[in-house]
């Protein structure tokens, strides 16, 4: 049960300079760090677990200040993008790998429940290299926990996993959070697992915390394009792809209420009434059905629009190239830019 | 957690082989013309070897004590340089493939050095070196490495030509393994030494014997250093045999000197005794009588 810290963390590359970061990790919860290819993600989890000197700031381990601590030192369970196994030991032997390091001379037999719990003890003789992605997932996870750490950070988890390996690693990873009670720092590009695991975000933008709260927060009022689409928004215009609306178009309705970095808004609903009624009129381009109904998008005149059709279809499924109508009201518009971020809480450095 | 469905993936698996499809007709004759080509050349001077001295004159090689005093010297020195290199030069090896710094190049030019350089230069250039009255020259002989026909030359000239072998196949050992793979290590407990035992020294350690070994070929196959260093060698330090000299140098003095039939039975012993030792490796590997293909190697 250990709570971290971290303060105004710092750290400077070649190129690239991330931070300040200011974190509060809780035991037991979890935090995805968001952000576009190159936000500093890894970056982040590489000087926590101690293979980037920071420049500024300092780290905290139930108070005490672990910042200059070697990697080896600082009770992580560090899983690192592409997992980082031992390609020269078998499934058990790189699970016990963490508990013979500390002397521990029956090492596969005190991991042996470990791996029982993870579903490996079938594959304990296999070598890495004779492991699926879900399975090579598993171990590295498996050999996190062996070495009983106090904070696990993993990068980009089930990177080329297939849907079904993932949903088995979504339970995996969420008895991790709630057995092991440590808290738990989470790379991922995916809204799924975010969504599912994390109590908390953390979004970085070009090395800046651009956000730091509950994900619902960040629901509500997502700030630019990439949060918007992360958290499941539709339909996101940046100012230039509206900039051309007549007036009393929507682009030119859209305009007059973005903020400097654009607009978001949820696919609406084709009007349920029929194909006729609403405020805004389109013409289809594409149909494509989905779980939940039927997936359009429009033309309403020159701005492609994402429009859904819940199931079960109360009416004709419209055919491309006809005309569709829906609304869109002030409650569902969501207007992008710095404006937008005051919902997270500690964005402030 | 469903663990019994075997789960597909992209990530890790390795991609299947593809077979292309079997080209043929003039291109695959074209081919095997060429590579059979050289591989005669490599196969029918050993034939005209065996051919010369026959089966009698080999036997009769193998008997003579001159010849086996030969033999054990340049087995006996190559080993020490053999395991000269495993000491100093997987170091730099490791250096040169975990570390970023200046002059970087120029180092590892000098390690290409010596496969450049023609050797009957490297005998003269350590001739020169270790000339009697000079401070190295006083300095070997005072902490009982004397190298003038001594083993110790003999030693000296096989690790000049043949580290380099060892210090490429470590530097490229090394650079093969996933940095992550370190870093995991790292975070999971291990220090700096014990991830480099761990993981680094295991995982390298196939290509490190295969540079081990051709090292100890070309070690064995040295002659121009030695003749100018070393080209009688009288008993002292480690070796305590009688007068002799090292196998190259023994045939070269029989070929000199005319006799072609001894100097090709003398010849033939000594590759079926390379080939035997090479074979032996090879299989160790393949059968896993070595632990470096297990994997298994932990100190």
């Amino acid at each position: 049960m250990t709570a971290w810290s971290v303060e105004g963390l710092a750290a400077r590359l070649d190129h690239f300079s991330l931070g300040p970061v200011d974190l509060a990790l809780e035991p037991g919860r979890a935090v995805a760090v968001l952000g576009t290819s190159g936000a500093g993600k890894t970056t982040l989890l590489r000087t926590l677990a101690g293979f980037v000197p920071p420049s500024a700031g300092r780290v905290l381990r139930d108070g005490a200040d672990i910042t200059g601590l070697a990697p080896e030192a600082r009770c992580l369970g560090y899983v690192p993008q592409g997992l980082g196994l031992l390609p020269h030991r078998t499934v058990e032997r790189n699970v016990s790998y963490p508990r013979e390091l500390r002397g521990d001379v029956e090492a596969t037999r005190h991991v042996r429940p470990l791996l029982e719990r993870f579903g490996l003890a079938p594959l304990a003789r296999r070598r890495p290299a004779q492991l699926s992605g879900g399975e090579a997932e598993r171990v590295a996870l498996a050999r996190a926990l062996a070495a009983d750490p106090e904070l696990v950070l993993w990068d980009e988890p089930w990177q080329g996993l297939d849907v079904e390996a993932q949903h088995d690693l979504g339970f995996v990873f969420a008895e991790l959070r709630d057995a092991a009670r440590v808290p738990v720092v989470v790379v991922t590009h995916d809204p799924g697992l975010a969504f599912s695991i994390a109590d908390r975000f953390l979004v970085l933008r070009q090395g800046r915390v651009r956000f730091w709260g509950e994900p619902r927060e960040l629901l509500q009022r997502p700030f630019d394009a990439f949060t918007a689409r992360f958290v499941g928004y539709g339909n996101v215009f940046d100012p230039a792809a509206l900039a051309e609306g007549a007036p009393g178009s929507l682009a030119a309705w859209l305009r007059a209420r973005a903020g400097s970095d654009g607009i978001a808004f949820a696919r609406p609903t084709v009007s349920p009434e029929g194909p006729n009624r609403g405020t805004w009129e389109g013409i289809v381009r594409t149909v494509r059905p989905t779980p939940e109904g039927f997936t359009l998008t429009a033309g309403v005149d020159a701005l492609p629009v994402v429009l859904r059709v819940p199931a079960p279809v109360p009416f004709p499924i419209p055919a491309v190239g006809s005309r569709v109508r829906f609304d869109l009201g002030e409650n569902d518009i969501r207007p992008l830019g710095p404006a937008g971020a005051t919902g997270g809480s500690g964005t402030g450095r | 957690m469903g663990d019994t469905a075997p789960v597909l993936s992209a990530g890790h698996a390795s991609p299947p082989v593809r077979h292309l499809p079997r080209s043929g007709g003039p291109w695959l004759a074209l081919q095997i013309v060429l590579s059979g080509s050289l591989l005669l050349l490599f196969l029918l001077p050993i034939y005209a070897l065996f051919a010369w001295a026959g089966p009698a004159r080999i036997v009769s090689a193998a008997e003579n004590p001159a010849v086996g005093a030969a033999i054990w010297l340049t087995l006996y020195a190559s080993g020490i340089a053999v395991v000269a290199a495993l000491v100093f030069a997987i170091p730099l090896g490791y250096l040169l493939a975990r570390h970023r710094f200046r002059g970087r190049s120029v180092v590892e030019a000098v390690v290409a050095l010596p496969v450049v350089v023609p050797h009957l230069l490297v005998g003269l250039g350590l001739f020169f070196l270790v000339i009697p009255g000079s401070p190295l020259f006083r300095f070997t002989n005072a902490i009982g490495f004397p190298v003038y026909d001594t083993i110790w030359g003999v030693v000296l000239v096989m690790v000049f030509v043949s580290a380099p072998y060892t210090v490429l196949a470590a530097d490229l050992s090394f650079r093969a393994i996933d940095p992550r793979a370190l870093e995991a290590a790292r975070s999971l407990g291990a220090g700096p030494a014990s991830a480099f035992l761990t993981v680094s020294f295991p995982l390298a350690l196939r290509g490190i014997v295969a540079g081990l070994l051709l090292t100890w070929a070309r070690a064995v196959s040295e002659i121009g250093g030695i003749l100018i260093l070393a080209y009688t060698v009288y008993p002292g330090g480690p070796y305590t045999g009688p007068v002799t000299s090292t196998l190259s140098v023994l045939v070269y003095n029989l070929f000199q000197s005319g006799d072609l039939g001894d100097a090709a039975a003398v010849s033939s012993l000594f590759l079926l005794i390379a080939f035997a030792i090479f074979l032996a490796v090879r299989f160790g590997e393949r059968w896993g009588w070595v632990p470096w293909r297990r994997g298994e190697f932990l100190p």
